[in-house]
């Protein structure tokens, strides 16, 4: 586990959000306050409605809490504005969701090479880092393929490639193997682990126990609050107790 | 630059790949871009190359040579635009000069040779009668009248007694080797000119017009008051063409045609004269506004459906640090790829479908068409008309899509935007506001038109933004509908992007054919209403010009022609000697005539009345046969005025021109029956007894042949014929009653036509779209058990709901200008106190049930009966 010495890639403070008004109004997060640093691949489980997809959005700048502070290297996303969090997104954080995560009508190099053509970088240089990406996950071959040409596998692990494209220290992945069989699963969630020991700070939402054991540290939210926080050896002990029943 | 391109880089490759994935919806918009643009680009090359610019004309005007020089017998110095064919010359009056000789024409260009050329329009005799045809007479084997004919067999003339013929005189009968006989004006030649036809030759002016041409004197025509000359030298400078006018000479000088001078150097006063038309302006800006608003109408919805389609890349996109603007620029560049797409299909497929129709139209025209003529600078204009229909379309689309919640839509749900508060109240304002405007319109005193047709515009921006609150109005009023209908209405409000513009291409649609409709219709109803017959129907009127005229002849040839018919000698009073007569009426009898029908104001009998005599009640009809042969003359006076018998003056004066008055010949007193004719200003003013003209000291003479009997029309054609034959002057006029134009009825089964494409068009994308986009909704209602039928009903009530919103809407609308541009267009002064005066309405109801009620549910069989019956399973979005 890193130490807390070093500074958080992402730190939430006493961040609440709260969706719609008066009698509609949910409370989706209350007062969670959370920190994911380099190198550490952070699990966050919970059950539905939980809050854990509202979590995900605030920290990366797609939502701006009700109250309390969200940053990611340091940089205030609410006081970044609009233009500033999306070029957050562009250059410091990247996004893998359950599914449906690449643009039908880009090959799988082009949507990886996606954040770096909408920051103006040239054609050329875009393309070159995203093979390089792709290389990464260990499918150069499927560089010029479309999506409905891939299987779900190969389109999360597209998926990570363009989260981490560039030089980009945070991943943020709600669910990512939600869509896949097991196998596969582990596959992706193992790319996740290598991209945070080569020292990125990853935020994952998942559901299952077996998934949490891939990460450093398990953060529990339950009705919007954070209920529990363990440590790596926790986590074993509880993969070991699902992969018992 | 290079910025702006890496900005679109990616929004571009993202738009043609969506395309290539969507090719349907892709096609649609390429459709609905290109087809106003084809239509525009193949109007546009037809008109171009139909109409012969001066350039163009020069070869046909004079030849192989470098200029064409008229010169009147009496003329003035003149000023000319350097193509004397636009505009006027201008004459300064001072100076009369007598016309400058060859010598002298020759010597201010160098020394020219002149070749003189004659043109006139004459007749020809043929079997039947005569034709008119266009003459032409000039040294055709000169290679400097090279271009001015072609010949197409035979030979060119070599003697004056030699002339060529083209097709159209070949189709009355004449043959190499003929003779023809030619009369210019109403001159009986009487055989002095009878030349023999060697050739035949199509002139490169007229197509179909008979056209006849020789060298001088071959046709006998004259250079009394006009002498041309075509120039064979060098090319005829401007300052040269300035020289010729000082003597009063009109030149058309190749050189200055093809190479116009400077603005400078022309006259300042000519070019005054010969301003653009500052009324077509408007006219054409109000077209385009209106095609363009519909353009984008139509094509609203596939963007606005391309759009919804892509949400979910939009999204990834934002996730990615993708900004707003890069969002619009990916639904914009759909509108780029495909607008673009769009507007070169169109330009080339209009380039295409004009050089196919180019010779159908040429075969309508009496002259011959310029090159085919591809005006490029406009068709650019035309293809960047196109581009911006679709960018103008995908602007709203983009902007929402800019603004859609990302959060949600990564989620899986859907985000709509609320609808405005403010554009119901908006909308109002314009629909007044072009109230307004048409009922300004309609109370002005003369132009009125182009008030109301702007007047449009607001008006039907403002029913678009009023068509939000009648979609949320009708869904509100849904809950009785059977399901599928229930469903689409619900849809349709929900889904406001897309159903607001197709229900709005409907309206506005519809709105224009309501427009016209009524405008037309209203307009052949005045046209009726305001008729008014010459003579009887079916009476045929035979009148002749020329004096001492051959009755007997023109008789004989009716009888001829048409065996059966009656031919009714009628008498009068003419005015062959100079003097004229006029019949006093007391004060107040108001008859006010243009002219009679019959041949003469005053008429002579002695009991029957002409046949065809129109506007005589029954009962007056007898009492004037009766007066008349009691020995009293009959006088009309104006509509339901009576007068009580008594006396009436009659005089017989003369126009002294000496002293510039009238001078009377002989005036008696008669007694008179008065009689109110209701259609004065055809009617004859008086009936006299013999007794009473000679009384005046003249001999009536036959002024008409009157003919009764039922002429059809081929009869009058060959009649015609044989009357020109026999007189040149002669003609036949066979009254017919109002003949409603058929160019009318055309023109509104055009409109209903273009209408019901329109409408199918805006009904059949927006259902389409919406079925495309419910395909989660079907999927729910297929899992609780709805029968696969139900995908088509849908489908149905959808058209039928876009469909007649946008109908009823539309002609609500539209029956504002429509309605108010009746006053304007049929109000007229009305003649001689009589007559309807307007303005007329009439609301062409038939064609109206047709839009709001035979359309949309025709629309909506037509889309139940071509949507796939299944229902899909699985309920994704892209
Ligand atoms: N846009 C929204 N409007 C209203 N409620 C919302 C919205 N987004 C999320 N919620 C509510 O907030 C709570 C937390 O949602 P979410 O973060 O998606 O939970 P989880 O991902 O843990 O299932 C839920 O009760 C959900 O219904
Ligand atoms: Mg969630």
């Amino acid at each position: 586990m890193s130490g807390p010495a070093s500074s958080p890639v992402l730190e939430l403070r006493d961040v609440t959000r709260v969706h719609g008004e008066g009698e509609a109004a949910v409370q989706a997060l209350r007062g969670v306050s959370f920190a994911a640093y380099a190198g550490e691949l952070v699990a966050v489980m919970g059950p539905s409605g939980s809050g854990k997809s509202t979590l995900l959005t605030l920290a990366g700048g797609l939502d701006t809490p009700t109250s309390g502070v969200v940053s990611v290297e340091g940089v205030d996303l609410a006081g970044a504005g609009a233009v500033g969090r999306a070029r957050m997104r562009r250059t410091s954080l990247g996004y893998v969701f359950q599914d449906f995560n690449l643009i039908p009508a880009l090959t799988a190099a082009e949507n990886v090479a996606l954040p770096l053509e909408l920051d103006g970088r040239s054609g050329r240089e875009a393309r070159a880092l995203a093979r390089e990406a792709l290389a990464e996950v260990g499918i150069t071959e499927l560089a010029d393929r479309f999506p409905d040409h891939m299987s779900g596998g190969q389109q999360q692990r597209v998926a990570i490639a363009r989260a981490v494209v560039g030089e980009r220290r945070l991943v943020l992945a709600d669910e990512p193997t939600g869509a896949l069989d097991t196998e596969t699963g582990e596959d992706v969630l193992r790319l996740l682990r290598a991209r945070c020991d080569a020292g990125a700070a990853g935020v994952m939402v998942t559901h299952e126990a077996r998934h949490a054991a891939w990460a450093d540290r398990v953060v529990f939210l339950r009705d919007g609050v954070v209920v529990d926080e363990t440590g790596a050896d926790h986590v074993e002990s509880l993969a070991d107790a699902t992969a018992q029943r | 630059m290079s910025r702006l391109l890496t900005a679109w880089r990616l929004p571009l490759r993202l738009a043609r790949r969506d395309a290539m994935r969507h090719r349907a919806r892709a096609l649609l918009v390429v459709a609905m871009i290109a087809l106003p643009v084809l239509a525009v680009t193949t109007a546009d090359v037809l008109i171009q190359t139909a109409t012969v610019s001066g350039p163009e004309s020069v070869d046909r005007r004079m030849g192989a040579s470098q200029a064409l020089v008229s010169v009147s017998a009496e003329t003035n110095p003149l000023q000319q635009a350097p193509d004397p064919d636009v505009g006027y010359p201008v004459f300064s009056g001072d100076t009369t000069l007598t016309a400058p000789s060859a010598e002298q024409v020759s010597s201010l260009l160098d020394g020219a040779r002149l070749v003189e050329l004659r043109r006139t329009v004459g007749q020809v005799v043929t079997e039947a009668g005569r034709v008119g045809a266009q003459a032409l007479e000039v040294d055709l084997a000169d290679p400097v009248a090279d271009g001015l004919v072609r010949l197409t067999s035979g030979r060119l003339p070599r003697s004056d007694g030699e002339v060529v013929v083209n097709d159209a005189l070949v189709a009355d009968g004449f043959r190499v080797g003929d003779r023809l006989g030619f009369e210019v004006g109403s001159e009986v030649a009487g055989g002095a000119t009878e030349p023999v036809v060697v050739g035949t030759a199509e002139s490169t002016t007229y197509r179909d017009l008979p056209f006849v041409a020789g060298p001088l004197g071959s046709l006998g025509l004259d250079s009394d008051e006009q002498t041309q000359w075509l120039v064979d030298g060098g090319p005829v400078t401007w300052p040269s063409v300035q020289r010729l006018n000082e003597l009063g000479a009109l030149v058309a000088s190749r050189a200055v045609i093809e190479d116009p001078p400077p603005a400078s150097e022309q006259y300042a006063e000519v070019r005054a004269q010969s301003g653009t038309d500052e009324g077509l302006l408007p006219v054409l800006a109000l077209i385009t506004v209106m095609v363009l608003l519909e353009v984008v109408l139509l094509a609203g919805p596939a963007f606005a459906v391309g759009a919804r389609a892509q949400q979910r890349s939009l999204a990834l996109m934002v996730a990615s640090g993708g900004t707003p603007a890069q969002s619009r620029r990916v639904v914009l560049a759909g509108a780029v790829v495909l607008g673009g797409t769009g507007a070169v299909v169109g330009v080339l497929l209009g380039l295409g479908l004009a050089r196919l129709l180019q010779p159908v139209l040429q075969g309508f025209s009496q002259t011959w068409f310029g090159p085919f003529d591809v005006p490029w600078l406009h068709l650019l204009a035309v293809a960047a008309f196109g581009l911006l229909s679709a960018f103008l379309a995908a602007a709203v689309p983009a902007v929402l899509a800019s603004r859609q919640d990302v959060v949600a839509v990564l989620a899986g749900r859907r985000g709509d935007a609320p609808a405005s508060r403010r554009s119901p109240v908006l909308g109002a304002v314009l629909l007044a506001a072009g109230i307004g405007a048409s009922a300004y319109g309609a109370l002005q005193p003369s132009g009125g038109e182009l008030a109301i047709a702007f007047g449009a515009i607001p008006a039907v921006l403002g029913m678009i933004l009023l068509v939000p609150a009648v979609l949320s109005l009708v869904a509100r009023g849904a809950g009785r509908l059977p399901l599928t209908l229930r469903y689409a209405v619900r849809d349709a409000h929900r889904h406001r992007t897309r159903t607001v513009p197709a229900v709005a291409a409907v309206a506005a649609t519809v709105a224009g054919v309501v427009a016209l409709g009524i405008g037309l219709s209203s307009d052949q109803r005045e046209a009726e209403e305001t008729y008014v017959s010459s003579v009887a129907d079916g009476v045929g009127v035979v009148r002749a010009y020329e004096q001492p005229a051959r009755w007997d002849a023109l008789r004989g040839a009716v009888e001829r022609e048409a065996p059966g018919v009656q031919v009714v000698v009628q008498q009068g009073l003419t005015d062959s000697d100079g003097g004229y007569t006029s019949v006093q009426r007391p004060e107040g009898a108001g008859f006010i005539s243009a002219g009679s029908a019959l041949g003469s104001m005053v008429l002579v009998s002695d009991g029957p009345l002409p046949p065809g005599l129109v506007g005589l009640s029954d009962a007056d009809a007898r009492r004037a046969e009766q007066a008349l042969g009691d020995g009293r003359s009959v006088v009309f006076t104006g509509p339901g005025v009576r007068v009580d018998d008594g006396e009436a003056t009659v005089v017989r004066s003369t126009f002294d021109e000496q002293t510039g008055q009238d001078q009377t010949l002989a005036r008696v007193t008669l007694p008179a029956t008065y009689l109110p004719l209701s259609d004065p200003y055809d009617g004859p003013s008086a009936i006299l007894t013999p007794a009473a003209a000679a009384e005046l000291g003249q001999e009536p003479s036959v002024v008409s042949l009157l003919v009764t009997g039922g002429l059809d029309g081929d009869q009058e054609d060959t009649v015609q014929e044989a009357l020109k034959g026999v007189d040149p002057s002669a003609s036949i006029y066979v009254e017919r009653g109002f003949q409603p134009e058929s160019d009318a009825l055309i023109a509104q089964l055009v409109l209903l036509g273009l209408g019901g494409v329109l409408m199918l068009g805006g009904t059949l994308t927006a259902t389409f779209l919406a079925l495309s986009d419910a395909r989660p909704d079907l999927a729910t209602l297929a899992a609780v058990g709805a029968s696969p039928r139900t995908r088509r009903g849908v489908a149905a009530a959808y058209a039928l709901v876009v469909g007649g919103i946008g109908s009823v809407l539309g002609a609500l609308v539209g029956s504002i200008p429509g309605v108010a541009v009746t006053w304007p267009l049929t109000s007229s002064p009305g003649f001689g106190g009589g007559g309807p005066t307007g303005p007329f309405l009439d609301v062409p109801w038939l064609m109206l049930l047709a839009l709001v009620v035979a359309l949309p549910v025709l629309t909506a069989l037509v889309v139940g009966a071509s949507a796939r019956s299944r229902l899909p399973l699985v309920s994704r979005l892209d």
